[in-house]
Parts: C-alpha cells; structure tokens; sequence
C-alpha cells in the first residue's frame, strides 16, 4: 500500500517538475517568470509582513516603520466594517451581515427553492430591519447611523430579491407574442443595460426629486435602493431569457395541450427549468451587484468604501490608505470569490450523475 | 340542445387587445403624472427648460482634457469633451487589455504550473474586487511612492514626480492631420497590395514574394517623407526640473492609475472569454491541420483563429461595452469623463431634464454604434450556410 502512495507522489512531483521545466518553451518561462517572482516578491513581504506594525493598534507604532501600518485597520475594523453604528449595539449589523450572507449562499441551491425560501427571505428582511433599526425592545438607531458592511449587504440582497421576480415578469413579457408589452419590456431592458450603474444612480438621485411629489420623496438610501433594484431586474431579465431560449417548444405545447393556464405553465413547466439552466450566469449576476454597490458611495451612501474614508479622516493616524483600500478590497474579494467557488461546487454536484 | 362551444365574450385576441390597452394606459397615466409633477416642481424653483444653456460660457475648469478646452467655451462644446474624454480612456483600456487579455488568456491553458497559477490569480482577483476599489488603492499607492520634492528617474528617459509619469515621446515635423491622411493612405495600399496578392495566388498558386513586405515598403516611404521635410523627427526626452516636468510625454498620477486599473480589470474578463474561445476549438481540428502539412502559424492563423473569433466576438462586444460603462468610475479619483462634466454642468445650470436626457443618448449611440460594429465583425466571421 504504502508503495503505491510513494509511486503516485514521486509520479505527481516528477509530472510537476516536469511541466516546470520540460520543454524548452516551458524551461524558459519559468526562468522568466521565477525572475520575476525573485524580484517582486521581498519586497511585497518585507512591506506586508516583516517591516509592518500590527500591535499594539496605537498610532505610535506606525510613526517608524517602512511597512505597512495594520495597526490602523486592526485598531479601526469595527468603524470601517460598521460605519457610525453606535458602539454598544454593533452585534446588531453583525448578526444581519452573517444573517444575509447565509441567506445568499442558501439560495443558489435549487434544492432549496419552494415555498419555504419566499419565507425565509420575508423573514430575513424583516428581521434584518429590526435589527438594524431598532424598537421592539432594541435601542432605536436612524437610519442615518447605518453603515459600513450590513448596507452594502442590504442594498445587494433587496434589490436581488426583489430584482429577481421583476427581472422573470420582465422576460416573460420580452418574449410575449403581443406587440406593446414586448415592445415596451425590450425598450427598458435596453435602455438600462446601456447606461452605466453611476449614471443611473446619478439620474434617480436629481430626477427623482423632480419627479415626484415632496410627500412621495424617499431617502437618499432608497433613491440608491430603487436605483439598483431596476438595473438588477433589467440584468436578472436577460438571464433569465437566456434560459426560456433554451426550453424546448415541445414544452410549451405540451403544457397548453393539457389545458394549462399561461400563469400555471410558466410557474410549473417552464421556469423551474429555465431557471436551473442559467444558474452559473445568475451566481455571476449576483457577484456583479455585490461589486456594484461599491458605487453607492457616489451618491453620498455611507457604504464600506465611505466608512473606510470617514475612518482616515482620524488626524491622530498618517493616513494610511493604501492599506484600508486593501482591507476593504480583501472583504469584497472574500464574500465574491467564496460565493462562486460556493456556486461552482453546488453546480458540480447538479451535473453529477445521481446515485 | 345549447351550442356546443358557447360563445364567449373574452375570446384571446379580445383578452390580448385589452391587456395591451390597459399596459398603454397605464404608462401614459405615469408618464403624464411625472411630467405635471415635474413642470410644477421646476416652475417652483423657478428653472426654465429649454436647449438655449447649451450655449452659454460654461465657467469651469477641467484638470485634464484630450479636446482643447478652457472655462470660456460653450456647454455644448463641454459635453464634446467629456465625450472626448471618456472615449479616450475607452480607447486606450480596451486595446491594451485586449492585447494584455490574450497572453494571460494563453497563459490559463498553459501546462506550465507557475505560468498558469499567475494568470488564474490575475483572473480571480480582477473577477472578484470591485473596480472602483481597485483605482482607488492604485491611487493611493501611487501617491505614497512618488517623490514628494523632486523629480526620480525609473527607467533611462522616464521620469516620476508629482506632475506623473514622463516618457520620451517624437515630435514631428507635420501636423497631426498630415500624419493621419499618411496613415490611412498606407494602410488602404497594404490592405489593397494583399488583396492584388491573393488574386495572384489564387491565379498562379503561389503567393508572390512582395506580399510580405509591402507593409515595410510603404512604412519606409512614409518615414523618408517624413525626414525630408523640414527639420526631420526629433526624439523629445523629458527634462527635470525641481519636481517639475518638461517636454516628453506626460501622464498624470490620475489618468496613469486610472488607465492600469481598469486595463487590469478587464484584462483578467478579455483572458477568460479567450481562454472559452481556445478550449472551444476541438483538438482534432490542430491534428487534421498536421496531417495536411500545415506548420503550428498556418494551423493557428487560418484553422483555429477563424474558429475561435465565432465564439469570442459576441462576449467580446459586451466586454467593449463594459469598458465604456466601467470609464465612469474615473470619478472616484477625479478624471474629467463625460459624467463628471454632465454632473457640474447639471450642478451649475440646473438644467436636470436636459442633462438627463443627453447622458442618456449619448450611452445609447456609443454603445449602439460599438454594438454594430461588433454585430457586422460578427457576420463576416460566422459560418455562411447555404
């Protein structure tokens, strides 16, 4: 036994060392490339590790060193994760940030989608406003202290979650046989998709309050809210297109033949299907509008980005940026890239056979 | 005995027309309810609408233009230059992540571990941060390593300082249009000299020898013209002085990581849709190219290319797009683009319904006129079926 474990590593080494310098191509790459590496990396190290100050998390500790200055983002992680959320009260938005995230990765799986998850969701949101705002037996905050992380959060999972059912009511009417609807839902898709997310955030936040009555005016976080909801329902839209394109038309006629109304082929044919087929594309959509309400901070929002720089306004620190851009940037990077490997692996296990 | 199919009043093209009616009516009733709205809000503030601002002094500086501008020209030709400068920047991301986009491409199916393990983490990274993060961490990088006081030289002839990046750049002796009409008339006698050469070689069989170097030929006669008038082509290497610049072509701190930024965002998006485009050519496809005797060029350039482009132009289209889309996010670190314009001149008039509406239509045709070009490179490159 211990035989074949020693032959298949000395195979795996020997093939990796073999792909690293084989061919003459490949020799030559890896010399470039380690060359490289040799010259970037001590340097990227040496600023990272070995020259930065992490502790204490005092101002003092950043006054003599050439590396990076962690003390600051140790010292200020909870201002710049929660913004000017009351100090006392921070387990709050913490408990709405793990609350949504679960929810996201719980809703990729179609095994998970019935009637449970409109539940789960209404329940979630309600919640995740009480929290937040308070009442009920919680200290009340404005809406004004919000911040940080749970905004960012909350802007991405409403305006996916109510983007989604717009977004199939949208495809369904792009692709209806009569002329105005299909007309009139392919005008706003197309009109949304042209336009650049800061445009239209810009455009709702000057025309909205031309538009509307004072009394109908809502806040600067649901001018932003409205905003991304419609650019994620034009987007979801065509995802979901995509996958009505590729249900078979013996489909549709088989559910009109056994006497289904339009209502009941779609809820029970067509888009249970439609929707498993562009799940990879509908994960790539949400990491998108993650990214996206990274924007906000254009139209005045206090999201992560916001509440990062509010944080180096503190004059006691050097202002150390280039390091909280990092730390911000690295939650992003984490909650995307852990959504999609996430989303991967539950599509791998779709396409598996069934044992 | 009653009749066996009753006739009923909602038959489905009655349904269909009423359905229809009723969308038609309700988006008039909401259009007219914003439009009374908004003339009555707009008539409180006292705000006039109407094109005629378009040609007052606009009365506010840019801090870098690529159209000639200065605060006593109209608003109209203010639009022109932001439109300017977003395409400028449009432009120069899309041709080097392009380019960029096609090695690390490459280099995603290479066999070759560290190769492939640098370009899946320039993939992943780009596909997972938000670009607005990535210019502002650029930004502010940039700002901390550039000399504060003086002017360091990073390469022979390229100089940093708080001004930006210099490089050494020609100055020529003609004007910039000369140079243009030189370039098309090149290009358009190379392109009709392949042409006259394809002719040949399909007449003859064999491919003249000329072919190849008609495009040196006319460059060569372009670069003797050039020297023979007046003063000839000057090298125009950036001088220091103090911290600041002169002469050399100059980046600013802004534009500089603004520019890397986003070409390494979208470079990591170009990289995957090439790497789908290789993998989508079957392996059999190179094979049968060897055994007709084709060498590893002729298979790539005449059997696996024309194959590839099929599957990389639809994406490709949408990429280009996004570029425009993503030129927006310059406002982070304080590019002028078209936005950034529409938003002080929007601030400065109170002109909002007009500047809404030329924000609108100018995405439109951009990204229409870029989605018809890619539309018809699409059609040439598509298999004709008969």
């Amino acid at each position: 036994m211990s035989a074949i474990i020693q032959a298949s590593l000395t195979h795996t080494v020997f093939g990796f060392v073999r792909r690293l310098v084989g061919s003459p191509l490949n020799f030559v790459l890896t010399l470039i490339f380690a060359g490289l590496l040799a010259v970037a990396l001590p340097p990227v190290i040496r600023w990272v590790i070995t020259d930065a100050a992490f502790f204490p998390a005092v101002p003092e500790s950043c006054k003599a060193i050439s590396g990076a200055c962690w003390s600051f983002v140790i010292a200020k992680h909870s201002q710049i994760l929660f913004g000017i959320y009351p100090n006392d009260e921070r387990w709050r938005p913490l408990i709405v940030c793990v609350l949504l995230i679960g929810l996201l990765v719980y809703s990729v799986r179609p095994s998970a989608w019935s009637k449970r998850l409109a539940w789960f969701w209404g329940g979630a949101l309600i919640s995740s406003w009480w929290l937040m705002g308070g009442g009920f037996g919680l200290t009340v905050v404005e809406s004004d202290l919000w911040g940080g992380l749970p905004v960012t959060l909350i802007l991405t999972v409403v305006a996916i979650g109510f983007g989604f059912p717009t977004g199939i009511l949208l495809a369904l009417a792009r692709r209806s046989k009569l002329p105005v609807i299909s007309l009139l839902a392919t005008l706003f898709i197309e009109m949304t998709r042209a336009l650049p997310l800061l445009s239209i955030l810009f455009i709702a936040s000057i025309m909205l309050p031309l538009m509307l009555p004072e009394e109908l005016l809502p806040d600067k976080f649901f001018r932003a809210l409205i905003a991304l909801y419609l650019f994620a329902s034009a987007y979801l839209s065509e995802v979901i297109r995509g996958g009505l394109q590729a249900i078979p038309k013996g489909q549709f006629e088989a559910g009109e033949a056994v006497g289904l109304s339009f209502a009941q082929l779609n809820a029970k044919i067509i888009l249970p299907q439609a929707i498993t087929v562009v799940i990879p594309a509908l994960t790539n959509t949400i990491i998108v509008m993650i990214k996206n309400t990274s924007l906000v901070l254009v139209v005045g929002l206090f999201d992560l980005i916001s509440s990062g720089k509010a944080a180096l306004a503190d004059p006691a620190w050097s202002s150390p940026s280039v390091e909280t851009y990092l730390f911000i940037t690295l939650i992003y990077f984490l909650l995307c890239f852990g959504f999609s490997r996430f989303a991967d692996r539950m599509e791998q296990r779709a396409k598996a056979p069934a044992k | 005995m009653g009749e066996l199919y009753p006739k009923q009043f909602w038959t489905r093209s009655r349904r269909d027309l009423a359905y229809q009616t009723l969308a038609l009516l309700l988006l008039f009733g909401a259009v007219a309810l914003v439009i009374v709205t908004a003339s009555a809000n707009l008539a409180d503030r006292g705000i006039e609408t109407g094109a005629e601002f378009l040609g007052d002094r606009a009365g506010f500086t840019l801090s870098e233009t690529w159209l000639p501008y200065s605060p006593n020209d109209s608003n109209l030709w203010v639009v022109a230059v932001g439109i300017g400068n977003t395409l400028a920047i449009a432009t120069i991301v899309a041709f080097f992540s392009t380019v960029l986009g096609l090695f690390v491409g490459i280099a995603r199916i290479s066999d070759n571990p560290l190769v492939l393990g640098l370009a899946r983490g320039w993939v992943e990274i780009a596909r997972n941060s938000p670009p607005i993060l990535l210019l502002l961490f650029l930004y502010s990088f940039i700002g901390k390593i550039l000399p504060t006081t003086d002017t360091a030289q990073f390469l022979p002839h390229v100089l940093v300082s708080q001004r930006g990046f210099a490089f050494p750049w020609l100055t020529l002796p003609v004007s910039a249009a000369w140079l243009a009409f030189g370039l098309t008339l090149g290009i358009c006698a190379t392109f009709a000299a392949g042409k006259a050469a394809t002719r040949q070689q399909k007449r003859t069989g064999r491919r003249p020898a000329w072919a190849g170097w008609t495009a040196a030929f006319f460059a060569g006669l372009a670069l003797i013209a050039l020297a023979m008038t007046g003063n000839g082509i000057v090298i125009d290497l950036p001088v220091a002085n103090g911290p600041d610049i002169e002469g050399g072509l100059i980046f600013s701190p802004e534009f500089f990581s603004l520019a890397v930024g986003l070409i390494f965002y979208t470079t990591g998006f170009v990289a995957e849709i090439i790497r789908t485009g290789l993998m989508s050519v079957p392996r059999g496809q190179w094979e049968a190219g060897y055994s007709l005797g084709l060498s590893r060029w002729q298979i790539l350039r005449m059997v696996v290319i024309p194959q590839m482009l099929r599957v990389i132009i639809p994406p490709m289209n949408s990429q280009y797009i996004n570029i425009v889309k993503n030129s927006t996010l310059v406002i982070a670190i304080g590019y002028a683009d078209f936005m950034v314009v529409m938003g002080t001149m929007i601030n400065k008039t109170s002109h909002a319904i007009e500047g809404t509406l030329i924000i609108i239509v100018t995405y439109l045709v951009i990204n229409l006129t870029l989605s018809a070009v890619m539309n018809r490179l699409n059609r040439l490159v598509q298999v004709v079926e008969r």
